[in-house]
């Protein structure tokens, strides 16, 4: 096993990705999108997003999804099927009752993964406040802070060196982790905004101070963060690294 | 002496000797104290007398005061006069007879062939008048010893003196002689020995052993057995290995060759595990050097105590042929898990089972997981992505061997594993190792594995099927036969294990058209209209497979979460999986046990056989086999034994091992249509320890002597051991005596009043006050 690692380095032919695969079964396996609904503000602010997300991965990766996001109350009982949820907003909203953040943490400790996307464009927003108190509430010792570049979510699929969105409020990601992994994480950039595309294929939003590279390095984010989900931090293991690290150090020459 | 007895009234022949005692025992303190008392008491009492005119009545009462002073003085000072009677003891020689084993090697004395033994029987005999005029003198104890002293009687020494002591360590005699003399008077021993102390360095002393001889006090006469001239020896000395290693891992052990007029040859050395030769190295052995230093690696391939023996020829003219070959035990331990994780696509269901496995410190885990087909567009160049290419060759033709476990999640092996790997992969499980399928769309036939070898290795074949795989939700229903099958023990009792089955979730998603083998285990179905086995277990040649036909286990872990449940159950079964597949040893069928790692010779051996069907139920009456064999004559000294397993299904078998050396215990039984077996080692103690270093250690016999002030002398056979003497100081003892006191009693205290009171009456008198 340890001589493999070096050796792997060794490798000058890219396996020829084979024949397309045969055609799935989208059902229970597949990997489906619920976005939460909670009370007060507005809990849907980019209505495309989420289905735009879900037609990029199916376009990109290997993973198979429900095409259709749904929508979820935390007190669901359907909530468990699915480890992803979403959280979009972009006002002040309602602070959870404390049976919602109970499951929420039970939901988070156990396995689950929460992305939270604050849509208003604004630094210091309604929304970024009331998420914030959120998370205070639900892991008083657990505080949120910044991920590290380093962390997997950063080459889970693609190789990124920076953090995107519809605009750049915040040019970081923050999360928490609890036993090496991380199981939310806070975005301020309006990434749904970047995402969301209607059904004529026209973007919905225009991204702020940036172009197309700005979009597609937002896109990417998201489809790392699934991916993340997926496969937690699999990309560190000792038989990846070697290449990855050669990419990035091209990548981002310093 | 007669006339003080008689005035004390005691019998002169009852005692033969008096002492007269004082409270202080230091004479001095006495004459200091009464050099400064006496004057200043004359003075005084002469000085006090001044005022007395008369002669006579100033010496009367001088006298009196003086006469209560002395008795005074005799109180203070306690006389006690002590009558006893003394007889003398004779001084100690203890002679120490080395019966190490060692003793038993030839030496060549005149160019005679005798034992070291010999020579020292030799020497005894020669000197019989000798050591008979010395217990005139002294008090002649003999010892024999190796590691500790053994008393024996003088008669007994000849007849009883054999070398058969694993060890020689004279520190530890030295340290048991100095406690038997404690108090004692020894004057000298006479230590015959080949000085060959395996805890002695050659050239040199301990400080240990050096503390020891100088704490004896005595001098020690060294009689050296044996001498190194022509003699001829090849051995392995010290053997330095690891008390455990790990399977397929490269272990090291160095040793150090003697060798002794060999002249200069190339020795093959050779070690084996059992009859299969391991590695073998030729020595280069020089005349001009007594000991090589020799470095081995190897590399356990079975778990288990594992018995080594490294050897070296015998040669013609040898002292010694018993430390030519070294047994040696080394423990080897599965090091850690290695499991290869392949997963056709990310999902939950293999996000969970990764992080099971990722979170086992027994595993080792590679996993790699498809991220993108062909027909994905990732709108990246290859760059920006951090996808790397899927090392098939050398996961599945290098390195292949090197994996426990293979699990081909949901995976479709086809563009990423070219199809001959498949056969390396059946011939991997053929030689022991072991796979696993997990389901989902892209396996079993959805993932084309239809004729090829990984539906050979698998318990199942494949029926054609337009819709293999159903997204169907059902409960698993579980095969009552095989509940006690290792996999599917969630809990330890029976009653728990049924209540967590019936407490998990349901699973969706099953893989249809799988039809089990003849010898397939299926552990529990879908049944639902339709009867599909869910999971299943068989072996291939020498390796476990098994499949389960779902990809929605990840329901018993977070959706059990949802439930207010768990996921302890799924982390139990996926373990108990990876330990059946694997066949770690408590999941194995046939098992066979000792009761201990180690015997000494003399004691009974028990081992225990316990077998259990296909199923896991105990087998009962069934015939097993056991077969014992020596190590060291793997062909010849064999003896098999039959058993009948009890209705628990244990057998059990006792013996008493009628030699020393390693064993191996190998059982064997007919199931049916299979043939199980099972073997452990274990040694009975076999110690020839002393032969490694048996070289005499002159220079070591010779310190002794030097340090203790004794003489170093060398057996030839024609020994006058009458030169050697030890002084003889005489002591006395006193076995019984009778005191009495000369100043507590009444006349003492009665003749110092009287003074007193007369020197008051006449002072009275002379008008003083």
């Amino acid at each position: 096993m340890q001589k493999l690692i070096p050796t792997l380095g060794l490798i000058l032919v890219l396996v020829i990705w084979g024949q397309i695969s045969s055609p799935a079964v989208a059902g229970y396996s597949s990997l489906t999108l619920p976005q939460i609904l909670y009370q007060g503000g507005n809990d849907n602010p980019r209505p495309d997003a989420l289905r735009s997300l879900l037609a990029q991965i199916s376009r990109r990766t290997s993973i198979e999804v429900n095409r259709e996001p749904i929508t979820l109350k935390l007190t669901d009982p359907e909530l468990f099927r699915h480890p992803f949820i979403y959280m979009g907003g972009d006002e002040e909203f309602d602070p959870f009752p404390e049976k919602d953040l109970a499951i929420l943490r039970n939901y988070l400790s156990y396995g689950g993964f929460l992305f939270i996307d604050d849509s208003s464009v604004r630094a210091g927003s309604a929304f970024d406040a009331s998420v914030r108190k959120m998370i205070a509430e639900l892991f008083p010792q657990n505080p949120l802070q910044k991920i590290s570049r380093n962390h997997s979510i950063f080459r889970s699929f693609y190789l990124l060196n920076t953090v995107s969105g519809r605009s750049i409020i915040r040019p970081y990601l923050e999360g928490i982790s609890i036993k090496g992994r991380t199981v939310l994480m806070l975005s301020s950039n309006d990434q749904s905004g970047a995402w969301s595309r209607n059904k004529l294929g026209h973007w919905n939003y225009d991204v702020i101070a940036g172009g197309y590279r700005q979009r597609q390095l937002a896109i990417r984010l998201g489809i790392n963060i699934i991916m993340y989900a997926l496969t937690l931090d699999y990309k560190k293991d000792m038989v990846h690294l070697p290449i990855i690290l050669e990419r990035l150090r091209r990548y981002n020459p310093k | 002496m007669n006339m003080l007895g008689k005035i004390f009234g005691v019998d002169s022949e009852e005692f033969n000797q008096w002492q007269l005692h004082w409270w202080p025992e230091d004479p001095v303190l006495i004459f200091t104290v009464l050099g400064i008392v006496i004057p200043l008491a004359l003075w005084f009492f002469w000085a006090s007398l001044s005022r007395v005119t008369r002669w006579t009545r100033k010496l009367l009462l001088f006298a009196l005061r003086l006469s209560a002073f002395t008795i005074l003085l005799l109180i203070i000072l306690r006389p006690e006069l002590e009558f006893r009677k003394t007889q003398s003891l004779k001084n100690f020689i203890a002679v120490l007879l080395d019966n190490s084993k060692s003793l038993s090697i030839k030496t060549i004395t005149d160019k005679k062939e005798l034992s070291r033994i010999d020579l020292i029987n030799n020497a005894l005999k020669s000197n019989t008048s000798f050591f008979e005029s010395l217990g005139k003198d002294f008090n002649v104890d003999y010892y024999f010893f190796s590691d500790e002293i053994e008393r024996v009687g003088k008669e007994a020494v000849i007849n009883t003196y054999r070398p058969h002591r694993p060890y020689t360590n004279l520190t530890q005699v030295f340290d048991d002689l100095a406690g038997h003399y404690e108090g004692r008077s020894l004057q000298g021993v006479f230590l015959f020995s080949d000085g060959a102390d395996l805890t002695q360095e050659s050239g040199e002393i301990s400080r240990n052993l050096e503390e020891r001889v100088k704490g004896l006090r005595s001098p020690i006469h060294t009689l050296q057995a044996g001498s190194n001239v022509g003699f001829k020896d090849l051995a392995i000395e010290a053997v330095s290995a690891s008390d455990f290693g790990f399977v397929q891992q490269p272990m090291q052990i160095s040793l150090t060759v003697f060798s002794s007029s060999l002249g200069n040859r190339d020795i093959p050395l050779v070690l084996k595990e059992g009859d299969r030769i391991l590695i073998s190295k030729i020595i280069e052995v020089r005349a001009d050097t007594k000991r090589f230093e020799v470095e081995l690696e190897f590399t356990p391939n079975k778990s288990g105590k594992r018995i080594y023996t490294l050897s070296l020829p015998k040669f013609v003219g040898e002292f010694i042929h018993t430390n030519n070959k070294k047994e040696f035990e080394i423990n080897v331990v599965r090091d850690r898990i290695r499991i290869l994780h392949l997963n056709g696509r990310p999902s939950w269901d293999s996000r969970y089972l990764r992080e099971v496995l990722a979170h086992n410190p027994k595993i080792d885990l590679l996993s790699f997981f498809i991220l993108r087909n062909l027909g994905d567009d990732v709108e990246a160049p290859i760059s920006e992505l951090s996808l790397i290419p899927f090392p098939s060759n050398l996961l599945f033709d290098d390195y292949l061997s090197s994996f426990d476990l293979i699990i081909f999640q949901n995976f479709k092996y086809d563009p990423f594993i070219d199809k001959k790997y498949l056969d390396n992969i059946q011939k991997y499980v053929h030689n022991g190792g072991s796979f696993l399928m997990i389901g989902g769309d892209l396996s079993f036939q959805g993932g084309g594995y239809s004729r090829t070898a990984i539906e050979e290795i698998l318990p199942v074949s494949f029926q054609d099927n337009p819709s293999p795989f159903v997204d169907e939700a059902f409960h698993p229903i579980l095969n009552e036969n095989f509940f006690r099958h290792p996999i599917m023990r969630l809990e330890k009792d029976y009653k728990l294990n049924q209540d967590a089955w019936q407490s998990l979730p349901p699973l969706q998603g099953i893989n249809k058209g799988l039809l089990p083998d003849k010898n397939a285990h299926v552990l529990a179905w879908f049944s639902k209209g339709e009867v599909f086995p869910l999971l299943v277990t068989g072996n291939f040649g020498k390796g476990r497979t098994a499949l389960l036909a779902t990809d929605s286990t990840w329901n018993w872990n977070f959706r059990n979460v949802g439930g207010g449940s768990s996921g302890r159950f799924f982390q139990r079964f996926w373990n108990n999986i990876v330990d059946w597949l694997i066949a770690e040893p408590e999941t194995r069928r046939l098992q066979l046990e000792s009761d201990k790692d180690r015997y000494r010779k003399g004691q009974q051996v028990l081992l225990k056989v316990s077998l259990v069907q296909k199923n896991y139920q105990p087998s009962v009456g069934t015939a097993v086999k056991l077969i014992l064999k020596t190590i060291n004559n793997q062909g010849d000294n064999k003896t098999v034994y039959d058993l009948k397993t009890d209705k628990h299904g244990e057998g059990t078998f006792m013996f008493l091992p009628d030699e020393e050396g390693f064993y191996s215990a190998h059982t064997q039984t007919n199931l049916g249509d299979e043939t199980l077996e099972e073997e452990i080692m274990f040694s009975v103690l076999k110690d020839n320890a002393e032969f490694e270093k048996p070289l005499v250690n002159e220079t070591l016999l010779k310190k002794i002597s030097e340090i203790s002030g004794g003489r170093h002398h060398i057996l030839n056979g024609s020994d006058d051991l009458s030169v050697l003497q030890f002084s003889n100081p005489s002591i006395e003892v006193s076995s019984h005596s009778r005191s009495f006191s000369l100043w507590n009693n009444w006349w003492a205290y009665g003749l110092v009043m009287g003074f007193l009171v007369m020197d008051w009456y006449l002072r009275r008198k002379s008008g003083l006050s």
